[in-house]
């Protein structure tokens, strides 16, 4: 009983990872670049959105996710253009785009569905790895996961071996400790800050559209409740390094599991206090951490050549 | 009076002309251009524009009543937007309006239902205010505590303190030991009881139906002063060296991290007495989600408004009734009301992306 | 055929002409010198040879083909290569990863690079290891890093922005003779100075600017050192006196001491002492290793040393920015160290801090806001501000250290660095009580006029009594104002010279860690 508890605890606080995973990921890398995307729960709910409407109309969850992503890396080459070229305030902009996603998806979302649909959309089958099921305790939660959820962790991978392994990971680490240096190194800070948010906006699309397609197989109005915010934070939480970035998205994916498990456990918690436990770890988090872990030096600060 | 010369004879050099405009030009194109582009959106769903736009106008101010309540609306967002422009002097953006207004609701709530009631002489709706600006002030001054002391960068922790706001409230509308109404009652909506007539905000005009309160003479008030101190006290002159240089400012001897929590403590007092007012002034019970949006609106009023108070009347008074004419909208003409958060969205853009007309540094 | 040719030039800023119709040639194979004072824009011509800006009216070749980069990745595809007055080296970074950025290939080699060090280093005696993080390096050991950087890429061209104003002695013999070496294979070399004495050791030719403006360019073997002189300062050197020939370094011209006719008060009672100082920065690393000082009233105490040795940490101790690990510091008998920026005010400090910019002043308020920062509510009346009586004072103090500004209303940032620093110093002597200011790297950036200015105030305060301590990397500057000279390696002092006693040769050893005590 209890272990059948712990399994659906851990796979549910895995699933809910995932999008964290995706999204952190590559807004760590966005911001070794020195770009801080706050827009990253709009690239995500745009996603969720785009990838639900996609499987929708085409009944295949492939061309939502593929769908979700276009429209992301599009919110994610706006919010470039914005805090790159434009050297806009990376935050507000950020909110900007977050109250647009957040207007434009529910609009939408009414108009198309209906304020009451609640249909299943086309969605990824589990895979069921036999291998990953043998496992104690822990087997079965890993072994019925969606494809994606196995993408993400791949990504962070890649992530990883992109900035330790290649000249483009040099340049963004460049680029956002000391952006002058980069420029007189002939990198050029611009794109390489573009192409960051771009990698940013195709991962946030990746997990939005995770939530739609691959998790709940349906579209809910602000369906993100703020996981960007949280892959933000866990960017900070985990030091701007790849892994402790991963281990921080599985916190935050597992506090927020806690809101299953305590009701099934009939512990007197109220589910209230769960749902604020992620954000209140997120906040313990940024305090007591940031300072120790040295942030990019030039993150959300604008890059203008000078003498 | 003595400061009023100087700043007359400056006009009258023109040194600031070729500033102003542009100051003003943005915000106004912004939502003008944002404004177009949500009647494109209400056009290409197919609505009738000319039924969308009467149904927008009868929202807002087709009648007594709902001039008054889009006046109401505007006072909450006024005093979030003041909050915003006072933290932004000390160069802080505080983008937990949501999160102060609710917190500012909450306690407003409990302090109306158990023991405000009975005082004397107003008594019985100013002592929830206070209470509600002290807890609104407590939770942006939070975030000031740890920007000063941790360096936390105070746009992450106060969106974080409002995800952490909002759960609260709900916790406790559905906790019987908390605010939650008795289940005898009719419903069981989570919900909290209403508060006692004597809480309530004294009405401006009880006689022709208008739901416009005294939080208007309020809001006035803090508009003044909030001017004052930003424009012309040595407070404002304080916050505003140590946002714009810590190092220079502490070398000068002010203590840079008092200022910094205090104007986040400002801000949030502000925020949370918006949020009481929300309370006593027009709903008169508290339910999970009654602060959902304000928190955005209030942002995006600081925002226009360029540090400006009267720029956050004016701003305060557009979305009040831009807010008010859309939930219409919705009901009569069938428009989502999303299309106003749509515009805000595309305000805020456009203003940020214009900064680099607008703050253009000087270069050697 | 020359390498690089410059044909009528020209860079604005705003209203601001940096440079006006330069033309010039860069031979194959010669050192070029770029001779002028601060904004005489020379470093604004590096930077448009580099990309790093782009003119606004002229054209420029390079081996005969036209020359127009659009940014320093251009610039360094065509061969030429710079090293900043700053540098471009990524701090966090080790020497291998920033000799990699910039390269082209998909994925780091970080091998390639070590076989193309090892060549530089048995070709120029260029070494360093590959593994260490740029900010554990020294600041020559960086400079070093910078110009393999630059010739990695085997170069045309190699530019040098005031390279030896951060070196050490024997770091500068060691750079000129790169320059040479790098001349020999036939690459040119434009190095930026102002200083006369690196010139006539390297140049093969020198171009003197002034105000934008070419004034002239000689070819060294027999030029005058004089006529240079006059032609950098656009006037003669003599008759502008000490100040000047100080500022620009005449090789071989020790200034007479200060032509204070009424010579010095003789150093009375200690104002400031130091004991036995140490702080320890975030890393552990000590900075400041034990230092004791003492400051007597009527005396200008000068702290020369190669930047770097914890002349900044001493100056952010003494504002009250930074708290030391141990030792005390006693400031007419009240004990500072540790103590509030406002508690060591009111002990009667003055600070002309070394970043002016950062600390000093705030440049988007106005210059009345800045004169008056730490006594905002001087003019207040419930806590409103009485702006006309802060003007009327402000006025007064701006007519008094001749502040030139067009009103107190008009924002900091639109002074010049000169000015700007007159505000300062008219700030801080006009604290009551004061018994000592601090004065660090109080010319750096100002043009002559105001250099003058700023050791006229310095040396007026020590006449009233006051002490100074004044920390400078300029040498000269130093010798031309101080009463003493105490120089400061790796975070002690290591030696003293009374006035009259002053040396560049001593000096110089002790900087470079040659104690000579």
């Amino acid at each position: 009983m209890i272990d059948e508890q712990m399994a659906v605890f851990i796979g549910s606080g895995l699933r809910l990872a995932v999008p964290i995973i995706f999204a952190a990921t590559g807004e760590m890398l966005s911001e070794r670049a020195g770009v801080l995307n706050l827009s990253l729960d709009g690239m995500m709910l745009m996603s969720a959105f785009t990838a639900a409407l996609a499987s929708w109309a085409t009944g295949s969850p492939l061309i939502g996710v593929a769908a979700g992503v276009l429209v992301a890396t599009a919110v994610a080459g706006a919010q470039a253009v914005l805090s790159v070229t434009l050297r806009a305030n990376q935050l507000v902009v950020g909110i900007g785009f977050n109250i647009l996603a957040l207007g434009s998806t529910t609009f939408l979302y009414r108009e198309i569905f209906g304020p009451l649909s609640r249909d299943p959309i086309p969605g990824f089958a589990q895979l069921n790895l036999p291998w990953l099921a043998h496992i104690p305790v822990i087997g079965s939660a890993l072994a019925n996961q969606t494809g994606l959820a196995y993408v993400s962790i791949l990504m962070v991978v890649v992530t990883w071996l992109i900035l330790k392994y290649t000249s483009f990971g040099l340049a963004v680490r460049a680029v956002g400790e000391d952006p002058r240096a980069a420029d007189k190194a002939g990198i050029s800070v611009a794109r390489t800050r573009y192409l960051g948010v771009l990698y940013a906006g195709i991962l946030a699309g990746l997990g939005g559209a995770f939530m739609s397609v691959a998790d709940s197989n349906t579209f809910t109005e602000n369906m993100t409740k703020g996981a960007g915010y949280l892959a933000i934070t866990a960017v900070i939480f985990g030091g701007w390094n790849p892994w402790y970035t991963l281990a921080a998205c599985l916190l935050f994916g597992f506090a927020t599991a806690l809101q299953f498990l305590v009701p099934a456990l009939q512990l007197d918690v109220p589910v209230a206090l769960l749902l604020l436990l992620p954000y209140l770890l997120a906040l313990v988090a940024i305090a007591g951490f940031v300072g120790k872990s040295r942030q990019p030096s030039a993150l959300t600060i604008p890059f203008e050549r000078g003498g | 009076m003595v400061m009023k010369n100087p700043k007359l004879a400056r006009v009258a050099q023109g040194a600031r002309l070729e500033f102003v405009p542009l100051q003003v030009l943005v915000p106004v194109v912004a939502t003008l251009i944002a404004l177009g582009i949500g009647l494109l959106i209400i056009a290409a769903t197919g609505a009738s524009v000319l039924e969308a736009i009467e149904a927008f106008w009868d929202g807002m101010a087709g009648s007594d009543f709902n001039i008054g309540a889009s006046i109401n609306r505007a006072i909450s967002l006024a005093l979030v937007g003041l909050g915003f422009i006072f933290a932004s002097r000390a160069n802080l953006t505080n983008v937990g309006g949501e999160g102060q207004i609710a917190m500012g609701g909450m306690f407003a709530t409990a302090a109306a239902l158990h023991g405000a009631g009975g005082l004397p002489l107003g008594l019985a709706f100013i002592v929830p205010l206070a209470v509600g600006t002290v807890a609104g002030a407590v939770w942006g001054g939070l975030a000031g505590f740890l920007k000063a002391a941790r360096g936390t960068n105070e746009v992450i922790s106060t969106l974080l303190l409002s995800f952490i706001a909002l759960p609260l409230v709900y916790w406790s509308v559905e906790s019987f030991h908390l605010l939650r109404k008795p289940i005898s009652d009719v419903s069981s909506l989570p919900e909290s009881a209403e508060i006692p007539d004597t809480t309530k905000l004294p009405l401006l005009f009880p006689d022709n139906g208008s739901p416009l309160h005294i939080g208007l003479l309020i809001a006035a008030i803090a508009v003044v002063v909030v001017w004052l101190v930003l424009k012309h006290s040595t407070l404002g002159l304080r916050l505003r060296a140590v946002g714009l240089n810590t190092t220079a400012s502490r070398r000068a001897g002010m203590r840079t991290s008092f200022y910094v929590i205090l104007a986040m403590t400002v801000s949030g007092g502000l925020g949370g007495l918006g949020g009481a007012i929300m309370i006593l002034g027009q709903q008169f019970y508290l339910t999970s989600d009654f602060s959902s949006g304000y928190g955005f609106d209030g942002l995006v009023v600081g925002l226009l408004s360029r540090g400006s108070a009267v720029g956050v009347v004016i701003g305060a008074l557009l979305f009040g009734f831009l807010r008010s004419g859309s939930i219409n909208m919705e009901i009569s003409a069938h428009v989502p009301s999303a299309v106003v958060l749509i515009c805000q969205g595309l305000i805020v853009i456009v203003i940020a992306g214009s900064a680099i007309l607008t703050n253009r540094k000087v270069t050697r | 055929m020359a390498l690089l040719e410059l044909s009528g030039l020209t860079k604005r800023f705003g209203a601001f002409i940096a440079l006006d119709d330069i033309s010039l040639l860069i031979e194959r194979g010669e050192v070029h010198c770029l001779l002028g004072e601060n904004g005489a824009g020379k470093s604004t011509l590096c930077n448009l040879v580099f990309g790093v800006h782009r003119p606004d009216g002229g054209t420029m070749t390079l081996g005969g083909e036209p020359f127009d980069p659009r940014g320093p990745a251009e610039a360094l595809q065509r061969g030429v290569v710079m090293v900043h007055q700053h540098f471009s080296l990524v701090p966090t970074m080790s020497v291998a990863e920033n000799l990699m950025l910039g390269r082209a290939s998909a994925v780091l080699k970080p091998q390639d690079i070590m076989v193309r060090m090892e060549q530089l280093a048995a070709e120029y005696g260029l070494e360093i290891d590959p593994e260490a993080r740029i900010d554990e390096l020294s600041v020559g050991e960086r400079q070093r890093v910078e110009i393999i950087k630059c010739l990695l890429g085997d170069p045309q061209l190699l530019v040098l922005d005031e390279p030896t104003a951060v070196l050490q002695p024997d770091e500068i013999d060691a750079l000129l003779a790169i320059c040479r070496q790098v001349a020999l294979r036939g690459k040119s070399v434009i190095l930026v100075t102002h200083k006369l004495g690196e010139i006539s050791r390297v140049a093969d030719r020198t171009t003197v600017l002034r105000q934008g403006r070419i004034i002239e360019t000689v070819a060294m073997d027999g030029a005058d050192i004089r006529s240079l002189v006059r032609s950098m300062v656009g006037r003669d050197v003599q008759s502008a006196g000490s100040v000047l020939a100080a500022a620009v370094d005449v090789e071989g011209k020790t200034p007479a001491k200060p032509s204070d006719a009424a010579g010095p008060v003789s150093p009375g009672e200690a104002v400031l002492q130091i004991s036995d100082l140490v702080y320890r920065d975030p890393h552990g690393v000590p900075r400041l290793d034990g230092l004791s000082l003492t400051v007597g009233t009527g005396e200008i105490v000068g702290i020369a040393g190669v930047e770097g040795n914890g002349q900044t940490e001493l100056g952010l101790i003494l504002a009250g920015l930074a708290s030391p690990s141990a030792g005390a510091i006693v400031v007419g008998g009240t004990p500072v160290a540790g103590c509030t920026p406002q508690e060591i005010t009111d002990a009667g400090v003055g600070i002309v801090p070394e970043d002016r910019h950062a600390v000093a002043c705030i440049r988007e308020l106005s210059v009345a806001e800045n004169l008056f920062l730490g006594a905002i509510g001087k003019f207040s009346r419930f806590g409103l501000l009485d702006k006309s009586a802060r003007r009327k004072a402000a006025e007064a103090m701006m007519r008094d250290f001749d502040v030139r500004a067009s009103s107190p209303d008009v924002s900091m940032a639109s002074l010049s660095g000169g000015n700007q620093q007159k505000a300062v110093l008219a700030r801080e002597l006009s604290l009551d009580p004061l018994v000592f200011l601090l004065a660090a790297q109080p010319t750096r950036g100002l043009d002559v006029g105001a250099i003058e200015a700023v050791y006229n105030r310095i040396r007026a305060a020590r006449d009233d009594g006051l002490g100074v301590l004044l920390i400078s990397s300029e040498l000269e500057e130093l010798m031309a104002v101080s009463d003493r000279i105490a120089v400061i390696y790796r975070g002690k002092l290591v030696g003293e010279l009374a006035a009259g006693s002053f040396s560049r040769e001593a000096i110089g050893a002790m900087m470079s860690g040659h104690a000579h005590v």
